[in-house]
């Protein structure tokens, strides 16, 4: 008999054994499989060894071998069945019974930050309707942080009070540097580089130097949409905001538009959306400026666009009733494993 | 702006409830905060944003009320009765800094008698939350709030000389303000003298030495108007702030400048009786012409995404106060009243006609074309990373852009540079842009340690700022983490997030010696000879750095490396046909052999049937000790194309390595 036959047939019979001992629910059972297979006279074991005599001789200190951890196996196998069934397995009689409603065993999952699954939620949406990311420097010029936004130096936003200047950096061209005060300046980035049509939303980090408190952060995070066309209107404005609502809330909302000031927009206006019965603040939105479309070498008889800006604390607060915003920048583990 | 309903019935019909007015005002710009019950009266918070100091008065939103009521505006009177001495010959202005104001204008009243007000202008200044003082004073201050424009009354027996000089104030020199503090002046801000002292803050605030008392009898009414930067900044400098420096600070009506002037002088005459000298002392520039704007109707639609009648844009004009100069069908020209200093181009005009004419009538429900937009590859791959991160079970985490000095010097493995600092904090003590995340999160963990958080495992996705010279910074984006696990724990989170963006991408270590971590249990992550991050146990000394008390493992990885190396989109390969043998090794070796190497050398010597190979465990004894030895234990994983290997085709590659590994390390197989 070769060697491979021989080998092969131990492999079957042990897991013919382990599939028996798998079903063997009782002590019957058990016996019965003791039987079948340890049996002294006709069990399986004793004609596998029988077998053994028949391999050829030089491949037979092998096969012994193998036999033999067979064998141990079987043995083995046997004795962790006998244990389970007198504990009562499955259908055992036993004290012990198996507690399916023990908690099982769970993996620590992390958890993503709040603010940024609703960046992600916004960027998701504003995706569907056509507008890309665009990403910007936090630090910037006062080009692209005012002047090309419409704030000439002496609009009170200007205030070295209302900015965090940076000592002795500057820029390329000389001028100081800042934290950027909106993400507006991506805009301004974006329309540098490319020409119109623009559909892009910036977001990110902005810094203004406000008192900590339960609706204040020196710095935050906005979301800013911008669409740069021919024959772009506040219709469409309108239009897009609610489409972006609805997708975001669910369901029926209607968009209001309360006059307002912007530098960077003419007009400008408050959003508000009324949903479950009851307006809301939204953020601030208008048409782009045109000194900001000439700053940035647009022609403003050519084409025209909207902006609209969010504060993503803001939105988030209130989806998840935070009731005190900085609890977003605390990182206390017990409060990012709620969400 | 908080307004007295009563006052504001003055000039305009209301017969309408107050909620109906504070909506309409809040559907045209002017915000509603709240509304107080004062006496019989109502003191309504409206908002009124800087572009629209005409709002700062009641006149100005009575205006606003008169035309979305439509309903006639009515001014008050301020045509006063003049006597027969010249205000020129009773008093002297001179303006030596036209660039600081732009027009100072004085009258004269002589033989005032001060007294209490009536008690009608008492209770609407009481409304509007403004105390009583006298008869001269409250006036002022009434026509302040009427109309806007600041005014000032000087005891005209008071100031030297009957002498006001409009100059700038001498570095240095001090000032007594009617707030009995006193203030020391810099040059560039304006301040109001008499022949020899400073007598008021131009703008800002008048001064005690030459205030209305019960004793005065003349007055030099001073009415002008000032440049708004410099207000601004004297109030910011000085810190101090009033209702007039934050009118003026947003600019005012120049048109308006003598009306003001002359509309107090008919209350005093009133109310304070007196004869007011003729003619005004009026130094400086006129008010300019305004330039009229042209509003092309063809710009409603295309702007507004509405068609609004030419006869409506017209009436909405002329009702605000433009002065129509032609209308065709194609445009309207109006010229700009004086109140309205924000109106100067088409778009502003647009922009009147819509608020009017109401954004309610803009349709919300029009088709915008589509467009494509595409998430960008850093986008994707910061997905990816932030899901596996969660898997792994760490927390996202968002800290503050700046951190202290101390923490910023503790850890700056990305630069040299000095940090970027801002003068002030962003938050406490917070003033350096951060170089690492590092010492942000192992803040964070400090806060949870104090919370007493027993897990505290934090990731967070942000950017460091390493300064450049005379250029914006480089903001690189960083995935930090900290965790309480040891180095492994940490090293094989990066690995599996590698090994989830690109299987094909091979980690190298190299030692590092950066102070934060402990020596020995820290390493700079290498990509293709490129610095990818870093990796190590927090030492003792860290730990007490940042007020640690358990153990803490950090790690910080340029995100720019993994985003051009991720394979977003991983081409299909056959899984094998035939099944894989392992074998395991378990090899003696000296200490200071390093995995790296070994696995170098299974990987070149296992030939191209070796298919995995997988680290299993490192043993020591007392005895390997001594001797400087380890046992290190693999398992390789052989697997070939063509057909199920052999028994003894497996111990063949597993001895040729097992050679290899004699030959490099003086390795021996332990049986």
């Amino acid at each position: 008999m070769p060697l491979a036959d021989f080998l092969a047939d131990l492999d079957q019979l042990l897991a013919a054994v382990r599939s028996a001992l798998d079903r063997a629910a009782d002590p019957a059972a058990l016996e019965a499989a003791r039987i079948e297979f340890l049996g002294a006279k006709s069990g399986r074991i004793k004609a596998a060894q029988k077998a053994l005599g028949g391999v050829d001789k030089a491949d037979r200190p092998a096969a012994g071998k193998r036999f033999h951890e067979i064998q141990q196996e079987i043995e083995a196998a046997f004795a962790a069945a006998r244990e389970r069934i007198s504990a009562g397995g499955p259908a055992g009689k036993s004290a012990e019974q198996f507690d399916p409603t023990l908690p099982g065993k769970r993996p620590r999952l992390g958890h993503l930050h709040p603010l940024t699954q609703t960046v992600e939620d916004l960027k998701e949406i504003m995706g569907r309707l056509g507008f890309t990311v665009a990403d910007g420097p936090e630090v910037e010029d006062e080009w692209h942080n005012f002047e090309a936004l419409n704030i000439p130096a002496e609009h009170p936003a200007r205030d070295p009070l209302e900015n965090f200047y940076l000592a002795t950096a500057q820029a390329a061209g000389g001028g100081p540097l800042l934290l950027r005060s909106q993400t507006s300046t991506v805009q301004i980035r974006v329309m540098e580089q490319t020409r119109p049509p623009v559909r892009i939303i910036s977001l990110g980090r902005v810094y203004r130097p406000d008192t900590a408190d339960a609706t204040h952060y020196p710095m935050f995070q906005q979301i800013e949409g911008l669409l740069v066309d021919r024959h772009v209107s506040m219709a469409d404005l309108k239009s897009v905001l609610r489409l972006f609502a609805m997708s975001y809330f669910g369901g029926e909302v209607q968009i209001r538009f309360r006059p307002s000031f912007f530098p960077f927009t003419e007009p400008s206006v408050e959003v508000d959306m009324h949903w479950n019965d009851r307006w809301i603040e939204m953020g601030g939105a208008g048409m782009v400026d045109p000194h900001v479309l000439s700053a940035v070498g647009y022609d403003p008889e050519e084409v025209s666009g909207f902006a609209f800006g969010l504060g993503v604390e803001r939105v988030c607060a209130r989806r998840h009733q935070v009731t005190d915003i900085r609890e977003f920048y605390k990182n206390d583990v017990r409060f990012l494993e709620q969400f | 702006m908080i307004v007295s309903w009563n006052w504001l019935k003055d000039y305009v019909a209301l017969d309408v409830p107050v909620a109906e007015f504070e909506r309409r005002l809040m559907m045209a710009g002017l915000n509603h905060e709240s509304t107080e019950p004062v006496g019989d009266d109502l003191a309504i918070d409206l908002e009124v944003t800087s572009n629209r100091p005409d709002c700062l008065g009641h006149l100005g939103i009575a205006r606003e009320a008169a035309v979305l009521f439509a309903q006639p505006l009515r001014l008050p009177a301020a045509e006063p009765r003049q006597g027969a001495a010249q205000a020129a010959d009773l008093a002297r202005v001179r303006l030596e800094c036209p660039e600081l104001c732009y027009r100072y204008t004085a009258r004269v009243v002589r033989g005032v008698k001060i007294a209490p007000s009536p008690a009608w202008l008492v209770k609407r200044l009481a409304t509007i939350g403004i105390p009583a003082i006298n008869n001269v004073v409250d006036i002022t201050n009434y026509v302040l709030m009427e109309c806007g424009q600041p005014l000032h009354a000087f005891d005209l027996a008071r100031l030297a000389g009957r002498e006001i000089v409009v100059r700038q104030a001498r570095a240095g020199e001090t000032f007594l303000a009617i707030d009995h503090k006193t203030y020391t002046l810099a040059a560039r801000m304006c301040v109001i003298a008499d022949r020899d002292r400073p007598v008021a803050l131009g703008g800002v605030m008048g001064g005690a030495d030459t205030e209305v008392t019960h004793n005065t009898r003349d007055i030099l009414l001073e009415c002008a108007e000032f440049d708004p930067l410099s207000i601004r900044t004297t109030a910011r400098a000085l810190n101090l702030h009033s209702a007039s420096s934050y009118r003026f600070e947003r600019g005012l009506d120049s048109q308006g400048v003598d009306w003001a002037s002359r509309r107090a002088c008919q209350l005093i005459l009133e109310l304070a009786g007196g004869e007011l000298a003729a003619g005004v002392i009026d130094v400086g520039r006129a008010a300019p012409e305004r330039p009229p704007i042209t509003l092309r109707l063809s710009q409603l639609p295309r702007i507004l995404g509405i068609e609004i009648d030419a006869g409506r844009v017209r009436e909405i004009l002329v009702a605000l106060g433009n002065r129509l100069v032609r209308a065709d069908k194609n445009q309207i020209e109006v010229v700009p009243p004086g109140w309205r200093r924000d109106l100067s181009r088409e778009i502003d005009l647009v922009e009147e006609v819509a608020r009017i004419h109401g954004y309610d009538e803009i349709p919300e429900d029009v088709s915008v074309p589509m467009a494509t937009s595409a998430r960008s590859p850093q986008d994707r791959v910061l997905s990816r990373i932030r899901h596996v991160l969660t898997a792994a079970g760490y927390d996202e985490a968002l800290t503050l852009s700046a951190v202290e000095e101390d923490w910023s010097a503790a850890f700056s493995p990305w630069t040299r540079a000095e940090p970027l600092v801002s003068p002030t904090p962003i938050l406490r003590r917070c003033d350096r842009m951060r170089r690492s995340l590092v010492p942000s999160l192992l803040g964070a963990r400090r806060t949870n340690e104090t919370l007493a958080n027993p897990l505290i495992e934090l990731f967070e996705i942000a950017r460091v700022y390493l300064p450049r010279p005379a250029s914006l910074p480089d903001e690189q984006l960083m995935l930090t983490l900290t965790s309480g696990g040891d180095f492994y724990a940490v090293k094989g989170v990066l690995e599996a997030l590698l090994a989830d963006l690109n299987p094909a991408v091979e980690l190298e270590i190299r030692d590092t010696t950066l102070e934060l971590l402990a020596e020995g249990r820290r390493c700079e992550l290498v990509l293709d000879g490129e610095v990818l991050g870093y990796l190590g146990e927090v030492s003792a000394a860290g730990l007490k750095r940042f007020d640690l008390r358990g153990p803490a493992t950090v790690a910080e990885i340029k995100l720019a490396a993994l985003v051009d190396r991720a394979d977003l989109v991983p081409l299909y390969r056959e899984p094998p046909a035939f099944p894989a043998t392992a074998r395991d090794i378990n090899l003696e070796m000296a200490e200071g052999v390093r995995w790296a190497e070994i696995a170098a050398e299974v990987r070149s010597s296992g030939g191209e049937h070796l298919e995995g190979l997988e680290f299993k465990e490192i043993y020591r004894n007392d005895e390997l000790r001594r001797g400087g030895l380890k046992r290190v234990l693999f398992t390789i994983t052989l697997r070939s194309r063509q057909g199920t290997l052999t028994s003894p085709q497996a111990d063949a590659i597993r001895d040729q390595i097992v050679a290899s590994c004699r030959a490099r390390f003086g390795a021996t197989l332990v049986a």
